[in-house]
Parts: C-alpha cells; structure tokens; sequence
C-alpha cells in the first residue's frame, strides 16, 4: 500500500515535470522587446498633407506631382485637363531615420519651398507601448509670382510659413488614420483686417485593399474662409481628396481627385478657392522614388 | 532504503530539468539577392533552446527584428513579402541528431518538415548550434511579383549561429 502511494506520488510529480517542461514553451517565454510599428502609409505625403513617415536614413526621394485642369474648364477640349497641368517637383534626403530636410518648386504662383519634418516619437508595441506616432513639420515658402498690384512689394512679403504637428496611428494592418493640427503665417495678407495666422486641423487615413494598393483620403478644417469683405471678398473652401497609391517597390503612386490645385502647403489648406460643389474638381498626381545614398 | 532510492529518483527528474540550454541572442542571417540585387538581413535577438536529454531543439525570430541595409528593404520585406503583421515569427521545432536537425520549420504561417545539417558542440558548458541550409521560397508562398522577379532569388539561404548557456545556471 505503501509503496502503491510513493509510485503514485512520483509518476504525478514525473507528470508535472513533463507538463512544465515542453523545452518549445521557453522560446515564448521571451521578454517582451520594444517593437516599432512599420509602414503606418506608404508615403512621406497622405496626397496634398504630411504623413508621419520619412525617408529614412541615406535615402534621397524625388517627388513629383501634377494637377490638372478642373472638370469645368472645357474638359474634352484641354483632354481631361491635362493641358492645363500644374506641377510641383520636391528633392528631399533623409539625415538620419528621424529628420528629413527638403526642398520644392511648383507651378502655381511659382512657389519655392523648403521644409523639415522630424519624427519625434513613434507608434510601438511590446515594452514601452506608445499608441500613436508624432511627426514635427516645418516649411516656408516663398512666392516667385510677379506682383500685379502695381505696389513695390518686400521679399519678406513674399514669405508664407507652414508649421504642423502630424499625430499618426496604424490601427491594424489596413487602415491608418492621420489628425494634424496646423498653423499657417502669411506675412502679407490682402487688407488690414484679415488674420495673418490661420488654424487648420488636418485629417487623413488609409485603408489597404491589398498589400500594394490602398484607398486614400484626406480633409482639413479652417479658422477663416474668406478675406475682405462685399464684391472684393475672396473665399477659400475646405480642401478634400481621395485617391489610390499604388506601390511598385521603390515607387509610391499616389492619384487622387481634389478640390484643390495647388501643392505646397499654405495654398492648398489655408487659400484653395475652389469648391467641389461648383464642380471644381481635379485630377492629379504624386510619383515617388526613393534612392538609397548612404547606405 | 526504499525511500533512498525514491528520493535519488526524484532528485534525478530535477536533475533532467536541467540540462535545458537557452539564448535570447541567436544570430540569423539570410540572403535572398541575386546578382541585380543585395537582400541580405541578420537579427541577434532570435531565440533558441536545446534539450539534451531528449534532442529537442527549437530556433525562434520575430521576423520585423531583421535589419536590412536599406529601410525600405525591411519595409517592403514585412509588409509585402512575410506579412510580419500576419505572421510575426519564424520557427523550428524539431530534434538534434548526429550532425543534423530535423523538424517542422514554420515561416509565413507554413510549416514544412526538413532535415538539413547542423553542429551542436560543447564549449565550456554551453552548447553551440550553427547550422546554414537554403529553402525555396515558393514552399512558403512568399509571393514575388514578376516585375522584379529576376531581383530575388527563388531561393533564401539562411544561417544560425547560437551560443546556448544552461537554463539553471
């Protein structure tokens, strides 16, 4: 009887033993490590806005981007609009995997442009979760266009600034969503009581259809709408746009349609004249390629 | 003297527990470029445990812990290729025998049985483990697209290298 219960109590240890020990189980008992969450969009822009993301470090990016004509401007005689293209060409370089410093040309109002974007922290899982990604932006712009007020204008007149804090979540694999609150500073502005600094919340997000091709959209929020007043007064609409980016390895394609025409930053969000419900739409893209400098 | 010989037994399944051998700090290598292409990546923060009692033998990696030289490489490797956010790891589990393994290896969410050399020696009261063997990559319908089909190579060679300390010590 005795020996009955010691066989009994050491086959059920032996049975513990063997119950703790499956060796796999230790390989994922694994402490849990930081990790950071990739690819929150395929591109360094949404369409027209900033995403969280940057090139990372020793890649150099061009980008490229048109828009065409509106849909209410004889259409089919300007082919689609595409005889009425306005263009914006950006060269960028990613310094380290955080700050990317770059510089842009577009057609309208003959807009040069320079930015900074930094990644001051980014969305992680595991050890030290962090739900969302935060992305610092910076641009200023100076108009080229001739002034054709007859005045003898500053260069300071000239001057525009953009400065934007991107917030940026992937919530799972297919969609990421992007909240940007935004101050725009135009250092002239057309009469006395029309605010120099305007505020803007951008919003945009992602949903991927597969692992190339994802649905885009983007929209901003103004404080102001309009300058001067009576038959003089200017008005600006809240900019929308929805696309496709496609992407073919080291390409973003990125087209869209829009309300909006013009590409560097405080025309396109602070002054579009264009609505969508006067059916000023347009078609427009970006291309993207990325080129590894400093590996 | 019964009980002597029950207490040895019982201390000798202690003693079986601890011949475990682990590291968090496995080196995997792999290189699937080809001539028109480097794709080369390693990560040192894999794991891998060993069994010398039984043989069993286990590697695990966390398939985004792999660094590439170009950062949109690792991009294009998690999120188009492996599909990380699907299938965050990549295992073997199998058995040590003579000069070679032989288990399922898991990648992509596909196991497939294989067999292929490896050395486990003895230093110093570790076991190291280094193996390097190829797969194909079709077996694991990791899916290249034709336009840079010529870019990567059909198959991926892969190394491990791993020094496992014992688990009780």
């Amino acid at each position: 009887m005795r020996q009955l219960r010691y066989i009994f109590i050491l086959s059920l240890s032996a049975l513990i033993a063997t119950a703790q020990e499956d060796i796999f189980d230790l390989l994922d008992e694994e402490t849990e490590s930081t990790q950071y969450t990739y690819a929150t969009f395929k591109g360094t822009k949404l369409l027209n806005g900033q995403t969280n993301e940057t090139p990372g470090k020793g890649v150099l990016q061009y980008i490229i981007s048109h828009r065409f004509g509106s849909f209410t401007d004889e259409y089919l005689y300007n082919f689609f609009g595409l005889d009425n293209a306005h263009i914006r060409m950006q060269l960028d370089y990613g310094f380290t995997d955080r700050l990317n410093v770059g510089i842009g040309r577009s057609s309208v109002l003959k807009t040069s442009d320079a930015f900074v974007k930094y990644r001051a922290l980014r969305q992680k899982t595991g050890a030290n979760a962090f739900p969302f990604s935060i992305t610092l932006y910076s641009a200023f712009n100076y108009r080229g266009a001739r002034y054709t007020d007859g005045i003898d204008h500053y260069m300071s007149d000239r001057l525009s600034y953009h400065h934007q804090a991107v917030f940026a979540r992937k919530f799972n694999e297919n969609l990421s969503l992007v909240l940007a609150p935004s101050i725009v500073h135009w250092n002239l502005v057309p009469g006395p009581e029309d605010p120099n600094d305007t505020y803007h919340l951008f919003i945009g997000g992602r949903y991927k259809l597969n692992n190339r091709i994802a649905l885009t959209s983007e929209y901003a929020f103004s404080s102001n709408h309009s300058y001067g007043s009576g038959a003089t007064e200017e008005r600006f609409h809240n900019p929308l746009s929805v696309g496709v980016d496609i992407e073919t390895g080291g390409h973003v394609f990125q087209f869209h349609l829009s309300n909006t025409r013009a590409m560097s930053d405080p025309l396109w969000m602070a002054q579009n004249p264009y609505s969508a419900a006067n059916g000023s739409l347009f078609l427009g893209f970006n291309i993207s390629r990325v080129f590894t400098v400093k590996q | 003297m019964k009980n002597i010989i029950l207490t040895a037994l019982l201390l000798s399944s202690t003693f079986v527990s601890a011949q475990q051998y682990l590291t968090r700090e496995a080196r995997l290598d792999f290189d699937a470029g080809s001539p028109l292409e480097d794709i080369e990546a390693f990560t040192e923060s894999g794991s891998a445990v060993y069994d010398a009692n039984t043989g069993k033998i286990g590697v695990q990696v966390l398939m985004t812990s792999f660094q590439f030289k170009r950062a949109l490489m690792q991009e294009h490797f998690n999120e188009n290729y492996v599909e990380s956010e699907k299938y965050p790891k990549a295992s073997f589990k199998g058995t040590y025998n003579e000069g070679s393994v032989a288990g399922g290896l898991t990648i992509h969410g596909i196991t497939k049985e294989i067999t292929v050399p490896a050395r486990l020696d003895q230093e110093e009261g570790n076991y190291v483990l280094v193996t390097s063997f190829d797969i194909t990559l079709a077996d694991y319908e990791v899916k290249i697209p034709s336009a840079v089909a010529n870019k990567i190579s059909k198959t991926a060679s892969i190394q491990v290298q791993a020094t496992l300390k014992n688990t009780s010590r």
